[in-house]
């Protein structure tokens, strides 16, 4: 097959469900002999409990360093071995494990998958908890707490969500929370979630889906089914937080402002309109947020848009960054004006049909190589219920309307809906340089 | 899924003979005002990636105006001599097309990534970008204050400052590799719009650039559209003055320290000079370095320091290309107060590659582990692309990739610790620290 992505961009797969419940989800493109094995949990942070943040990623973090017959190093060494590269991530809906390798080598990362679905627990000590404990915790040091603005996507998600609602907290967990997690907590978080029946197998690539179904069987068909696992959240739009707003001090040079909206779930039709709006506002030089923070209004270094594909609900955020002697609401107001002006009066014909060809791009791009299909597969099929899923979201943007646009824009990104955070330079660098001056 | 005593254990797989990896080969030209171009179709996505490079990096700069070269860059989409930068802008974000360009030390480089069905007016768009910007004096000045403005964002972040200064530190001040190829505050606020045009003018030749494409097109369909594109475009090479004498400019052994109150973490850096693109040690330098810390997780810096002792996210290491000359670094962030450690261990490291020789198993994964990952390498059009950029950049042999994995086998234990020795030596590095080193009394 050579047209893997032609002018509607498709991912044929094919499904097969295990008798333990495993799905085994099958796409062949021999462009490149290579294979991805994909590995997906239906569990995220949304899974934890208040008090133990951060257990899954930790989990996930746990699952490197070991199996009975895999033991501590032996994971990586083995892959890297046949010129395979693999990692895993954890995010609010899902936890996934995913290895590429050279053709020849495919039955490799099943049976390293394998080995860590029924033989982890007995290698899981108090020695490797602590040990990742300590990674994770740089890990959060190095992304969150010693970037400049790192802080803000939590706090922001903190305002937009009440405390109960699984997406309030961030996935890599809170420090107090990281501290606290046992033993106990990684080894039921697995046992509950990392069973065949809430799991999503694809295997992408140079290999045909007989021969795919053929090795999950072999390598896969014989694991207990293990517990029923509770029943994932609804889907849940949380109350609108009322224009929640926050000011948080941070060591950076410029203010920011950043605001996010719940809305409708990842794959419904609004979701995908809002989409299309998040590329039309503000992706590309000639878009409308673009051109009035700071190309013509001059108020902003940058400015962005965006929304996660997310389970329960999706969130729709703005960012942007003030050039010097800006105030933030400067660029909140402008923001607004934006959005207001599309609910007013909606958008045209030629914004909508460049931003779906925008979205049509990065699309291309993001899924030309097996791993980031396998993971569209995995992702669909865990989220959707279903790996052929992905299709009823690639072929929704070409059923977008600009009414569509208009009312979507009408509906979520109304200002009682949104949560606002500024994020503004600590103050004290500037006293202390009067303080040198007076020296 | 805690019964595991049911589940049977199963023999490791053994992989069969690994598959034998082809590079892409490309149709090379050169069109008749000089630029070469490097065209390597292949359909398996809709879409066509350009790279287009010139002789026009920072190391091009005006000495009294650094940031030249990035402003000029900047400018490209900026207006053209028949389109507005709204008129440009309005046209590519309607073909869902994009377009940028970046500045480094050595060259300055326009990227596009477009539909296939767009490629023509893209094309078109793309000489027009670059090879006719007019440089607004309206946005000549926005594009100032906004890369004023993102040299002061850049320093709030403490991996940026290791950056900056400990290239600084190796290669000196003198050198243009010395300083972050964006400039400094001070050229991009003096620089006039004059210098701009001239600068475009000296720079974006045909002469000394090249044009990588790959992806999904008609090489024939192309050629054409090139030849009609860039139509009317002359000029010879520029030549570029690396002047700076760079043997001298390694402050080996030094260790500096920049505080950074209430550090999360310390940002550490060890780097210094490390090997010409074209040096035959090239291979064995790749291979050293793989050792070392080229794979985050395996490689002995992140074995050491996260797997062994918890003490960060990751470790590695890995060579800088230039054009006159090479530099190495190696990279991590680890807790303030093991800072110290963690520069021992990292150079404990660096200097046991240098004295042991390196154990043959473990030669051999790295061997097995850079070569047999090549498929990899050439699976989408911008992975091609990039790797063909390398080639043309850097002057390597058009065969280049063809005896990739054969020069990789090559490599011995002994080349490995030879040059482990000359790049890696504690003697031969700079220690840059960004947050603090308690206990240090170096």
């Amino acid at each position: 097959m050579s047209t893997i992505i032609s002018s509607t961009i498709r991912i044929p797969s094919t499904t097969r469900v295990l008798a333990n419940g495993l799905r085994v989800v099958a796409h062949e493109d021999s462009s490149a002999p290579i294979v991805t094995v994909h590995l997906m949990f239906r569990a995220g942070s949304r899974d934890e409990r208040p008090g133990r943040t951060g257990l899954a990623h930790l989990l996930e973090h746990l699952m490197f360093e070991g199996s009975q017959h895999a033991p501590k190093g032996h994971f990586d060494d083995a892959l890297e071995r046949v010129g395979g590269s693999n990692n895993g991530s954890t995010w609010l809906d899902r936890t996934n494990y995913y290895e590429t390798v050279p053709t020849h080598a495919v039955e490799l990362p099943l049976w390293l998958e394998r080995d860590r679905m029924a033989f982890f627990l007995p290698m899981l000590t108090g020695e490797v908890l602590e040990l990742q404990r300590g990674v994770v915790m740089n890990e959060r040091r190095q992304v969150i707490e010693n970037r400049p603005y790192g802080m803000a996507d939590e706090q922001l998600h903190e305002l937009l969500f009440p405390a109960d609602h699984p997406y309030s907290w961030p996935t890599i967990g809170y420090m107090r929370d990281l501290e606290q997690i046992t033993l106990e907590d990684a080894r039921a978080f697995y046992q509950t979630y990392y069973t065949p029946g809430n799991a999503v197998l694809v295997l992408a690539g140079d290999i045909g889906a007989e021969r795919a179904f053929e090795l999950a069987e072999r390598y896969f068909g014989d694991l207990p089914a293990g517990p029923d696992v509770p029943p994932p959240p609804a889907q849940l739009l949380p109350p609108a937080p009322n224009g929640a707003r926050r000011v948080m001090e941070d060591d950076v040079s410029f203010p920011r402002i950043m605001q996010a909206f719940a809305v409708p779930a990842y794959g419904t039709p609004d979701w995908i309109a809002l989409d299309v709006l998040a590329y039309l506002l503000a992706d590309g030089d000639s878009s409308r947020l673009q051109r009035a923070l700071v190309r013509d209004g001059r108020l902003a270094q940058d400015v962005d848009s965006y929304l996660y594909p997310t389970a329960l609900c999706g969130v729709f955020g703005f960012v942007a960054t003030a050039r010097s002697e800006v105030e933030p609401e400067a660029l909140e107001h402008a923001i607004r004006q934006v959005v207001d002006e599309v609910i007013a009066n909606g958008v045209t014909d030629e914004e909508l049909t460049g931003a779906v060809r925008r979205v049509r791009r990065d699309q291309v791009s993001e899924l030309a190589t097996v791993e980031e299909r396998a993971d569209a597969l995995a992702y669909a099929a865990t989220v959707l219920g279903d790996a052929d899923a992905v299709h009823t979201v690639l072929d929704g943007y070409a059923e977008v309307t600009t009414d569509d646009l208009r009312r979507v824009a009408a509906e979520y990104l109304v200002p009682e809906r949104g949560a606002t955070l500024v994020v503004i330079p600590r103050p004290g660098q500037d006293d202390e340089d009067e303080e040198a001056d007076d020296e | 899924m805690s019964e595991t005593s049911t589940v049977a254990v199963l023999p490791p797989p053994v992989p069969g003979a690994p598959p034998h990896t082809r590079a892409p080969r490309p149709e090379r030209w050169t069109m008749d005002n000089g630029l070469r171009v490097i065209a390597l179709p292949r359909s398996t996505v809709p879409q066509v990636v350009l790279r287009m490079a010139f002789a026009a990096g920072s190391a091009a700069d005006p000495a009294e105006f650094p940031g030249t070269a990035s402003l000029t860059g900047g400018l490209l989409t900026e207006g053209t001599q028949t389109m507005t930068a709204d008129e440009l802008n309005a046209r590519l974000d309607g073909l869902g097309a994009s377009v940028h360009a970046s500045v480094g030390h050595d060259f300055a480089e326009v990227e596009a990534v477009f539909l296939s069905e767009t490629l023509a007016e893209g094309i078109a768009l793309m000489a027009e970008v670059a090879i006719r910007p007019t440089f607004p004096e309206r946005e000549v000045e926005r594009i100032r204050a906004e890369s004023l403005d993102a040299i002061l964002s850049r320093l709030d972040e403490p991996a940026n400052l290791a950056e900056d200064r400990s290239a600084m530190e190796v290669f000196g001040p003198a050198h243009p590799y010395g300083h972050p190829p964006f400039g400094t505050a001070e050229g991009i606020r003096s620089v006039p719009r004059d210098a701009l045009v001239a600068f475009h003018a000296a720079h974006y030749r045909p002469g000394g650039a090249f044009l990588v494409a790959s992806g999904d097109f008609d090489t024939a369909e192309l050629r054409a559209l090139l030849d009609d594109a860039f139509a009317g475009w002359t000029g010879e090479p520029p030549s570029i003055d690396y002047a700076a004498d760079a043997d001298a400019a390694v402050a080996a052994g030094r260790l500096v320290v920049v505080p950074w109150e209430d550090a999360a973490q310390s940002e550490i850096r060890i780097a210094g000079v490390g090997l010409d693109r074209l040096s035959p040690d090239w291979f064995a330098g790749s291979v050293a370095n793989y050792v070392l810390g080229g794979s985050t997780i395996t490689g002995r810096l992140g074995s050491n320091l996260r797997e062994d002792k918890g003490w960060t996210y990751g470790a590695r290491s890995y060579f800088l290309p230039g054009l006159a000359l090479g530099g190495w670094v190696a990279e991590t962030a680890v807790d303030v107060e093991v800072t110290a450690a963690a520069v021992q261990e990292m150079l404990g490291e660096m200097q046991r590659l240098a004295e042991e020789r390196v154990p043959d198993d473990e030669l051999r994964r790295a061997k097995d582990a850079m070569i047999l990952s090549l498929p990899r390498y050439f699976e989408t059009p911008s992975g091609v692309a990039g790797r063909f950029v390398t080639l043309e950049a850097y002057n390597l042999p058009h065969d280049y990739w063809d005896t990739y994995a054969d020069r990789v086998e090559a490599v011995t234990a002994e080349d490995v610790q030879r040059v482990a020795r000359q790049v890696f030596h504690p003697d031969r590095v700079v220690r840059v620290v960004v947050g603090a080193m308690p206990e240090e009394s170096d």
